[in-house]
């Protein structure tokens, strides 16, 4: 929640009091006002096209020019204005369907989607796949995201932290199903490309076939551009091929959606390093327009300890990983330390012990809870038989006859939490002692290595060795050069490139367009507003997240088959249901207040919808208390609750969670709906008091006015003749 | 009942209408809610001869009303000044309690709003010394609004001069 009021509301709320208030005295002035603020209402609810923002001004320039009061005339300056300052707001509220500030309900973007490095529409993928539509699935995550197979098996999935759900019992598995759609709509041959636009001409170089470089690659060739990859590795995927071990990343995932990329023309030039292996003059003759540098971090930092630089069986990480991933797979050494706490001394430890090293163990200097890797590929490591020394720094690496023969470390203990509430590791005096191991693998962190671009002259450089960028349009301070991925960012993550990439890529085609750059950060687009599963409240309250099936523990130690074997269809249709629909359901809380604070039957426990005192959630409480009377549906601002009448029963339900359903009354009369004997006999309780001896006469509204008004007419006796 | 009564002549009524378009637009509803109605009975045999008569029924503002009892809210409410029945739109949730409550099916649902509307007798407009909207469209004069002091004796005046005129004929 970046801004916590919006443009475009503020203005209609503006413009609507302004009309309560009686500024527009002539129906000529009112007509244009009322016809603004019903744009503006539109606008807000994602429901304009851009003509809407000069059908606005249109009507504005009309009030500001004719209105009859300087008052009329002023707030069309004003509105003229207030649309011209904040051009982008409007359009992205057009363009993408939200709003991220929250202030417009219909386009509250769902916190997954937020979460998102690539702003992936997750609700309306999960649904898709939930329906088994997986190819459909693949076309809503490929608008953000063309690798939804890699990210499906490897992504951070910085979504499932923010997941709703997880303040119930625990996120669904959003990164999972990204990865069985994938593969169903891969092996269905239904994983296809959009249409791309003709051919524009433009030349493009991209320098990286990495995440970032790709992803802009595949958006620029949708866009019409001619794209040229240089690379200066055999194989594509830059950090994914090399760095993901494959036991995580199958190659074929990795072949298979690159594959796609080169469908759409993209050409690639591998074992081609710029600045060795071809000069910037040359890609200059060759007529390239713009530059995207997508080179990586695949330099090491240093242990800086005796001993690092004597001998050919201390390796880094980054190497050791690439020399595997080529290809070379004779173990590292008998016993191996790893160095690091982060997925890369993970990933180098398990590489390790599945080339046959006998014994392997992760030095950290801090302890278990501050490992930087991810929980699960730390467990998956343990139930390997890695083994972890946690609070320990390497000091020397011992050797004889140039080879390892131990490495001496010194165990420390936390220090208090300091100003930043850090507790850093303080080295304890004498605790010095050796561990015997044949190799050390450093794994401490990854620099850009950034031989070749000096011919890129104007570029400046970060004090951290990366490259400098604007991180709205990834321009760098060298026309035409734009840049992405860690050597932007510093060793991040897949998904954060491919972000990185897609920003670029728009960034070049505004470029081209001679468009402004954008001043703020793109909202995510969101893709659809898919039909929620009609799902019991009891279903969807126990209904467990799916657990990931892996490969036998024997097996994963000793090959590089994948580890996590993938959901099956019935388990994906499960875990859709349990989706919140959070793009929906913006967790206002209005429903909860109103049934507990002004209808007093305390109906609703979604304690989940606070965000910062989530409560207790019990979904099938609801069908206790609640009476029906529709008040929790008739206010909620998105229409994720809903009362409906069907097969003779109320029914109430949030996102399809059906949380109520009571039986149906009809009146005596004339048959018409009068709800159901809960409802009623709510009533009835309450107006008890005043009139005791009411009949439980059942008769709907039309007919009791009908009646009374039958009552009190006078129907004369004929005149006497 | 509130302080003020409102009488419907239904001798002189002929059914325009005008008092219920001039009710919805001074609200100014959408399709559906009628604040005030005008029931039609008839045509049918009255005698030797067919008839037809209107009865008008805006909210009778009752003296102990249910709608206020039902309302879980507070948003019915029953002005202590003057005794006329009011939602506040600010607080009513829509729960449509009231609509279910009332004998005479007079809070109506607003479908655009999502709150219950109903007769408040013009209120505002009495708070300016003006007469109710449906009272002053009338074409034929039939309604009036006032205190019960203020209403002419019009049904006993009828009902006095047909005594006199029947009298006449039998002499």
């Amino acid at each position: 929640m970046t801004d916590p009021t919006c443009k475009v509301n503020d203005l209609g709320i503006w413009l609507k009091k302004q009309m309560d208030e009686g500024k527009f005295e002539t129906p000529r002035s009112r007509q244009q006002a009322t016809e603004i603020s019903g744009f503006l209402s539109e606008v807000c609810q994602g429901l304009a096209e851009e003509d809407h923002i000069t059908a606005i001004m249109k009507r504005a320039d009309f009030l500001a020019s004719a209105g009859e009061t300087a008052e009329i005339r002023g707030a069309g300056k004003k509105i003229i204005s207030d649309v011209e300052e904040n051009l982008e707001i409007f359009l992205g509220h057009i363009q993408t369907h939200t709003c991220p500030s929250g202030a417009c309900p219909m386009l509250t973007p769902a916190p997954c989607q937020m979460a998102c490095p690539a702003g992936i529409d997750i609700p309306s993928y999960l649904t898709l796949v939930g329906q088994g539509r997986y190819e459909e699935a693949i076309d809503v995550i490929r608008k953000d995201n063309p690798f939804p197979w890699v990210c499906g098996l490897v992504c951070t999935h910085p979504c499932e932290f923010m997941c709703v759900r997880a303040r119930m019992d625990a996120p669904v598995a959003i990164m999972d199903m990204k990865g069985l759609a994938a593969e169903k709509a891969m092996s269905a041959r239904q994983y296809k490309n959009p249409e791309p636009k003709p051919d524009n001409g433009h030349k493009i170089c991209i320098i990286g076939a990495g995440p970032g470089g790709m992803t802009a690659a595949y958006y620029l060739a949708l866009r019409g551009y001619r794209v040229t990859v240089i690379e200066a590795l055999p194989v594509s995927g830059g950090m994914m091929m090399v760095g993901i071990p494959r036991y995580r990343l199958p190659r074929e995932v990795i072949d298979r959606e690159v594959a796609m990329i080169q469908d759409l023309g993209v050409e690639f030039r591998f074992n081609t390093r710029v600045g060795k292996d071809i000069t910037v003059a040359a890609l200059e003759q060759e007529g390239f327009e713009a530059y995207l540098l997508a080179i990586g971090a695949h330099g090491s930092y240093k242990l800086m300890i005796p001993g690092e630089d004597d001998f050919p069986q201390v390796i880094t990480a980054v190497d050791f990983l690439l020399r595997v991933a080529l290809g070379d797979h004779r173990p590292p050494g008998r016993r191996v330390a790893v160095i690091g706490g982060g997925n890369v001394a993970i990933d180098a430890a398990r590489t390790s012990l599945r080339l046959g090293s006998e014994e392997v163990t992760i030095l950290y200097r801090r302890t278990h809870d501050q490992m930087p890797a991810h929980h699960m590929e730390v467990v998956e490591a343990e139930e390997e038989g890695i083994q972890f020394s946690f609070l320990t720094i390497p000091k020397k690496i011992h050797g004889e006859d140039g080879r390892v023969t131990a490495i001496e470390c010194v165990r420390a203990e936390l220090s208090e939490p300091d100003a930043s509430g850090r507790r850093r590791p303080v080295p304890v005096e004498g605790s010095n002692y050796e561990l015997a191991v044949d190799t050390v693998i450093p794994a401490i962190g990854q620099e850009v290595n950034g031989s070749g671009l000096e011919r890129f002259e104007d570029m400046r450089w970060t004090r951290r060795n990366t490259i400098q960028a604007n991180t709205l349009s990834m321009e760098t301070h060298q026309a035409r050069v734009f840049a992405v991925g860690d050597a932007v960012t510093g060793p991040a993550t897949v998904v954060e490139a491919i972000a990185g990439g897609k920003k670029a890529a728009h960034a070049i085609h505004r470029y081209f367009e001679g468009f402004p750059q954008p001043k703020f950060p793109r909202a995510p687009t969101r893709r659809g507003r898919m039909a929620f599963f009609q799902v019991p409240a009891a279903l969807k309250a126990d209904l467990k997240r799916v657990e990931m099936p892996l490969l036998g523990n024997e097996r994963r130690r000793i090959t590089f088959q994948q580890v996590r074997l993938g959901l099956d269809d019935t388990q994906a249709r499960n875990e859709a249901r349990r989706c919140l629909r959070c793009d929906v359901c913006i967790r206002c809380g209005r429903c909860v207040e109103i049934c507990r604070d002004k209808m007093g039957i305390n109906a609703l426990e979604l304690g989940y919808m606070d965000f910062d005192h989530p409560g207790k959630t019990d979904l099938k409480i609801t069908a206790e208390r609640c009476i029906a009377c529709g008040a929790c549906a008739t206010n909620c601002p998105t229409g994720a609750m809903q009362m409906t009448d069907q097969g003779g029963m109320r029914v109430l339900s949030l996102c399809g969670t059906e949380l109520n359903r009571l039986k149906l009354e009809y009146c005596e009369k004339c048959g018409a709906v009068i709800g159901p004997a809960r409802y009623h006999d709510y009533i009835m309780r309450r107006i008890r008091e005043i009139s005791p001896k009411l009949a439980g006469k059942r008769v709907c509204l039309d007919c009791a006015r009908q009646e009374t008004g039958r009552r009190h007419v006078e129907m004369a006796p004929p005149e006497k003749e | 009942m509130s302080k003020y009564y409102l009488f419907h002549d239904q001798k002189k009524c002929i059914g325009c209408q005008a008092c219920v378009v001039a009710c919805k637009s001074r609200q100014n509803l959408p399709k559906g809610p009628f604040p005030s109605l005008l029931i039609t009975i008839g045509p049918q045999w009255v005698g030797t001869r067919p008839q037809m008569a209107f009865a008008f029924m805006p909210c009778f503002q009752c003296e102990n009303p249910w709608c206020v009892a039902a309302c879980p809210t507070g948003a019915m409410q029953r002005r202590p000044e003057d005794g006329i029945i009011i939602v506040d739109p600010n607080v009513c949730v829509g729960c449509k309690t009231c609509m279910s409550a009332c004998p005479w099916g007079s809070p109506q649902w607003n479908p655009e709003t999502g709150k219950v509307v109903k007769c408040d007798s013009c209120y505002d407009r009495l708070e300016q010394g003006l007469q109710p909207a449906c009272v002053t469209v009338c074409p034929t004069a039939c309604l009036y609004f006032g205190t019960p002091d203020e209403i002419p004796e019009v049904r006993r005046e009828r009902y006095a001069r047909a005594m006199i005129h029947d009298g006449e004929q039998e002499n």
